[in-house]
């Protein structure tokens, strides 16, 4: 729910057509690179007309003689032009094409790692909302749009131009009354593109929308698969996706029919016969009322006619070139998201005490989820946060490794706002151990290591003993070498915890905050993990957020969080006899209990 | 490739009849090109003679304005042909969707099956409509115009021939690398992917371990890998694009060379020679133009694969006559065995459910009892032994009548995104009120809905993601009781739910179990439900390994005993500082 509030009140996330200037921006490690090998190209585009020219002059030259008596050292000129420029062409495109690659290779490169570099100092927030996967995407497809614009569009988009420029003036230079008339074909074909694609954008939303609705509606249909076949209604659904699908089809034939004369108008204008049948009709004309020699004609037979054929790839470059930029634009926004603020003097942290004072929080600024929460925990006590969901204490939590800032009041540990102190001490200063187990895909002995980067084998050991997880390495195939696969790795649920546990017990971080640790797994294996969690708490500053209360009914203190508010606060015994909030919340527990107590006896 | 597309569309009247339009368009396109030599060879005089061009002028001007026409028609005839081929295949594929086993349906299967219908379900036609075209004419042009420079010069045609063939095998060559050097960058594309998902989900643990700005040193090494694969990629496949340039070149060096020789020796006159060069520049042009189809073929290949992939799975075997009803309730299972691909999940398990029974399914996750859930719910068939209900066997029932008789109760349950009544009304969509308010009531649904703001006409949500997890089981049980199946299976929830929750839903399952009406298997996790089972069978690593009366095990040293033991001890936890 709170995710929502954040992203329609950020006016950063939406993508946007980046102006050309961002994007050189963007681009400017290899901007030389790309201008190399986008003038490499031009230079080829023109080059490679060269043979087309020369056979058309080897044509101009012989019928310019009379029969018979053509000069030859002028014919293999053109001969030797038309093999320079083939060889030109081949060796230009080479490097153009090499050189463009090249800057494609390095510039992803230099961007992905600026990503993970700006990442990292990103609110870790951000990531809550947007997810794994919105790095994922920008990391993989949106500069795999940029690569086609980097390595593709660009240079073929102007060697196209180029070359439909060299040519153009050629033939205007042969006669220009002919060339003018070859151009204009051009130009028409280029006005009935633009005319059927000028509602591109509206009809590819729509066509887009309709297509998001067949996906939902398949999507839906396998999730509830197996409700729709134990209940056998099948039926309703497959309704709900014929009507996505024929919305489909309408938005396509609405697009096509309002389109279908101007494309195909487009079509026929792109075509070389089209070009052909106007070259030879002007071409006769003139040449009948004697104003045009029949050797001037065979330019136009043999350049004019190809010209077209140029024009395509450069429309379609200029797609590229559009999506390559929208891209852009979503790498850019992300590289632009405002970091968190490191403390610009950091200060020296005295002793753990955590001290929040007059605390509260809203995701969108204004709708506060907590409110004015005052707290103090001693170092090496057990604080446990408990109340109803959605009460705020997750949100409570998450704001001391500052995956948000709080909106007003301050939290400080040993007596530093923790807004002073850099991001890294404040975070080895404290272990994570939540529902979502996080594991990299590594090796064991390096998914404990990374609590404490330096720690020798045997600490990794020691650790893994007391979070009781060693004998299931020691079984694992390659022991601590074993690498975990992203999904299963054949550990169960509880035994990857334990190796998050067995992290945080190697690194000895004096504060551990424990969000509902055991919550997500199976019962059968949730002792390990309370051993485990048993020897993490030896000594340390606890945070625990709890649902089941008998877990923390030996806590120091026992914060009662209601509607983002404290009300009440003090140990199990006190709190039962204040007959309040706690004591109804153990009462119903205790009932549930009691039940099943009497049940097995 | 045309034959992949023919398995995509079983009926291809429409794609044949367009591809058909285009072959005629492209010969014709040759053919008006070819007239091009009679008509060069009276005007190419010193005195062009323009009564001899006249009849050939006026045939050629009537193919030019065929060819308008028929590129016209082409034109909405692709557009419609893409359309109907995606609308039937989108059809076609949905409909085999249904028909699969549900346990097809895995996260990863679902979300390819979404990408399917959506984009390649759109790009298979939409690519064989727009690539077949350029296709046909690029190969059907160039094959006509060396046919017509045969009948003026066989050495030139040769020369053009050798070309085609050339190309050919070059552009043969060149998608064969590239499809190599793709499938190379797609597999480090994919670790890149993999470790993006990683740095964001670790992010965290990342920044404290000093490691926030730079990834860890495997990301940097995929990000170093790609970059050295990508160049390496690049090498290897920009030799085989350049060589087709070159051999395009090549032909037209070739052409001049021979073209001018003949000229100057005489054999060809000049207006042959003339005519055949345009000819020829017209021949190489669209074969240049060939390997730019390259990529698109490639990918029209991807997406056909992908959806035949879904299409070659084998659906649920049905049998036409088989039995409708189920006689009694009980349920057998006989040496059951399964795997999951190379994972045996089910070894040789055996045990027997009396009609009215509640069985309790024990054991460590992955020792198989969600499997033996779902092979009693036929979300798969088994690879041997016997699955038993009333007597007969499992698959000699009639699919959709076996389901009526059973009820299953997942952990995930899915709602969807309509009223609460809705969701129930799904299990009897002609339930009376007071039948809604019976099987809320039994599934302890009643005052959850009571607090709703909207009562029973509150919206889920998409997913039901505006209830909790155990809110969600517990609609489930209410359909159960609804449906008033003679079989329910449960997989209880097992992740701890707040205390409200908990209790209510064993209180549900209770009444569901409690009744003696019917044959209940639980896979259980709560003491309440295990005390309250006729028959626990514990299982490990696909075997049985004890089987009895709950109160009976829980004595003994077996694996119940220990569990139930375990279960007891994590219950009375609590967070106790070791000093």
């Amino acid at each position: 729910m709170t995710d929502n509030l954040i992203d329609t009140t950020d006016p950063n996330d939406h993508p946007s057509l980046m102006s050309p200037g961002a994007l050189g921006r963007l681009l400017q490690p290899v901007r030389l690179k790309l201008l190399a090998a986008t003038l490499l190209s031009a230079i080829a585009a023109a080059a490679g007309l060269a043979p087309y020219i020369a056979i058309a002059e080897i044509g101009r030259h012989t019928l310019s003689l009379s029969s018979g008596s053509f000069a030859h050292d002028k014919l293999w000129l053109w001969v030797t032009i038309g093999l320079l420029g083939a060889f030109l062409r081949l060796l230009l495109t080479f490097f153009s094409s090499r050189i463009g690659h090249y800057a494609d290779a390095e510039i992803l490169h230099n961007i992905r790692v600026r990503i993970v570099r700006h990442l990292g100092i990103l609110p870790l927030g951000w990531f809550r909302y947007k997810g794994a996967s919105a790095v994922k995407k920008v990391m993989t497809n949106d500069l795999e749009e940029m690569h086609q614009l980097i390595a593709h569009s660009l240079r073929e988009t102007v060697g196209a131009a180029v070359a439909i420029l060299v040519g153009s003036a050629y033939l205007v230079a042969v006669d220009w009354r002919m060339g003018s008339v070859t151009i204009s074909v051009l130009a028409l074909m280029f006005v009935s593109y633009r005319i059927a694609m000028r509602s591109i954008t509206l009809h590819m939303s729509k066509l887009l929308a309709a297509e998001a609705r067949i996906s939902s509606a398949s999507v839906e249909y396998a999730d509830g698969i197996s409700v729709v076949k134990t209940f056998g209604t099948s039926g309703r659904m497959m309704r709900r996706f014929a009507k996505a699908v024929d919305e489909h089809t309408k938005a396509m034939s609405a697009w096509v029919s309002e389109t279908k004369y101007s494309s195909a108008l487009a079509r026929l204008l792109a075509s070389e016969m089209t070009v052909f049948g106007v070259v030879m009709v002007s071409g006769l004309f003139f040449v009948r009322s004697g104003s045009l020699a029949i050797g001037d004609l065979i330019p136009f037979l043999i350049v004019g006619i190809g010209l077209p054929t140029s024009i395509v790839p450069a429309i379609h470059g200029g797609q590229g070139l559009r999506k390559g930029r929208l891209s852009a634009g979503n790498i850019e926004n992300l590289l632009n998201r405002k970091p968190l603020p490191e403390p610009s003097q950091p200060q020296n942290v005295q002793g753990h005490r955590i001290i929040f004072n007059g605390v509260s929080f809203a995701y969108d600024g204004h709708n506060m989820v907590l409110k004015n929460i005052n707290m103090t925990c001693e170092p090496g006590t057990v604080t446990a946060l408990v109340g109803p969901s959605g009460a705020g204490k997750s949100t409570l939590a998450n704001l001391l490794p500052r995956f948000y800032d709080v909106t007003a009041g301050s939290i400080c540990i040993g007596g530093v706002d923790i807004r002073s102190i850099p991001s890294k001490h404040l975070l080895t200063s404290m272990s994570l151990v939540f529902q979502d187990i996080v594991l990299l895909r590594d090796t064991v002995a390096e998914n404990i290591r990374i609590g404490k980067p330096r720690a020798s084998f045997s600490e990794i050991k020691e650790a893994a003993q007391a979070a009781q997880i060693h004998h299931v390495i020691e079984q694992l195939p390659n022991g601590y070498d074993t690498i975990l696969g992203s999904g299963s790795s054949g550990l169960s649920g509880g035994e990857r915890q334990r190796l998050t546990i067995a992290r945080a017990i190697l690194s000895g971080a004096p504060i551990v905050i424990l969000d509902e640790a055991t919550a997500s797994l199976d019962p059968d294996s949730e002792l390990a993990v309370q051993d485990a969690l048993s020897k993490l708490a030896s000594g340390k500053t606890m945070i625990v957020i709890a649902h089941r209360l008998h877990t923390i009914k030996e806590a120091d203190q026992i914060v009662v969080i209601d509607r983002g508010q404290i009300v009440e606060t003090g140990k199990h015994n006190e709190l039962i006899v204040a007959n309040g909030l706690y004591s109804r919340m153990w009462n119903a527990q205790q009932k549930n209990q009691n039940q099943y107590d009497k049940e097995t006896i | 490739m045309i034959k992949k597309l023919y398995n995509l569309w079983p009926e291809p009247g429409l794609l044949i009849r367009l591809g058909a339009l285009h072959a005629i368009n492209a010969v014709l396109q040759g053919v008006l090109l070819g007239m091009l030599i009679p008509v060069l060879r009276v005007l190419l005089q010193p005195k062009p003679d323009f009564s001899a061009a006249e009849p050939w002028l006026i045939v050629g001007g009537i193919g030019l304005f065929v060819y308008a026409i028929l590129t016209i028609i082409a034109t909405p005839v692709g557009f419609t042909a893409s359309m109907e081929l995606t609308a039937k295949l989108r059809h076609r594929v949905m409909e085999h969707i249904t028909s699969l086993p549900l346990g097809w349906f895995t996260t990863e299967q679902k979300a390819r099956m979404a990408r399917s219908i959506t984009a390649d379900v759109g790009n298979a036609p939409n690519l064989a409509v727009t690539i077949g075209a350029p296709a046909i004419t690029a190969t059907l042009v160039p094959a006509t115009l060396i046919l017509v420079t045969f009948f003026v010069d066989w050495r030139i045609a040769l020369l053009l021939l050798s070309i085609m063939v050339l190309a050919l095998v070059a552009l043969r060559h060149a998608g064969n690398v590239a499809a190599i050097a793709d499938e190379e960058l797609e597999e480090t594309a994919t670790e890149i992917a993999g470790r993006a998902v990683e740095l964001g989900q670790a992010q965290t643990v990342l920044r404290a371990a000093g490691l926030g700005v730079t990834g860890t040193s495997r990301m940097q090494e995929a990000l170093e890998g790609h970059r050295i694969t990508y160049r390496k990629g690049l090498q290897k496949s920009m030799w085989p694009d350049l060589t087709y340039t070159g051999v395009v070149m090549g032909g037209f060096i070739a052409l001049i060379v021979l073209g001018t020789q003949l000229l100057v020796d005489g054999t060809l006159s000049v207006p042959d020679t003339i005519a055949l060069f345009v000819i020829a520049v017209r021949f190489l042009e669209p074969l240049g133009s060939l390997i730019e189809l390259i990529g698109a073929l490639r990918a029209m290949n991807n997406a056909v694969t992908r959806v035949q992939g879904i299409l070659d799975t084998p659906s649920l075997p049905k049998r036409n006559n088989g039995i409708k009803t189920v006689e009694d309730a009980d349920i057998t299972l006989e040496n059951v065995r399964y795997s999951y691909g190379n994972n045996l999940a089910l070894n040789g398990v055996s045990f027997h459910c009396p009609p009215g029974s509640t069985t309790a399914l024990v054991g460590a996750s992955g020792s198989g009892k969600t499997t033996v859930i779902r092979i009693i719910a036929r979300f798969f068939d088994i690879d041997s032994g016997t699955v038993r209900i009333g007597g007969k066997e499992i698959t000699s029932y009639d699919y959709d009548s076996l389901m009526q008789h059973i009820a299953v109760i997942f952990q995930d349950v899915y709602l969807f995104d309509t009223s609460i009544e809705d969701n129930l009304r799904l299990a009897k969509p002609d339930a009376s009120k007071a039948e809604l308010a019976k099987a809320a009531e039994l599934a302890c649904l009643d005052e959850m809905i009571g607090r709703l703001p909207n009562g029973w006409e509150t919206r889920v949500g998409e997913a039901g993601t505006s209830l909790s997890g155990g809110e969600r089981q517990r609609v489930s049980i209410a359909r159960a009781f609804l449906k008033d199946a003679p079989i329910v299976l449960i997989d209880e929830a097992s992740s701890a739910l707040d205390p409200e929750n908990e209790q209510a839903i064993s209180r549900a399952i209770a009444n569901l179990a409690g009744d003696g009406k019917r044959t209940v298997i639980v896979i259980a996790h709560r003491p309440t439900t295990l005390a309250a089972a006729t028959q626990v069978v514990a299982l490990h690593e696909g075997q049985v390994v004890e089987l009895g009366n709950p109160a009976e095990l829980r004595i003994g040293n077996g694996v119940f005993s220990k569990l139930y033991k375990q279960y007891e001890k994590a219950r009375s936890w609590y967070i106790q500082k070791e000093y």
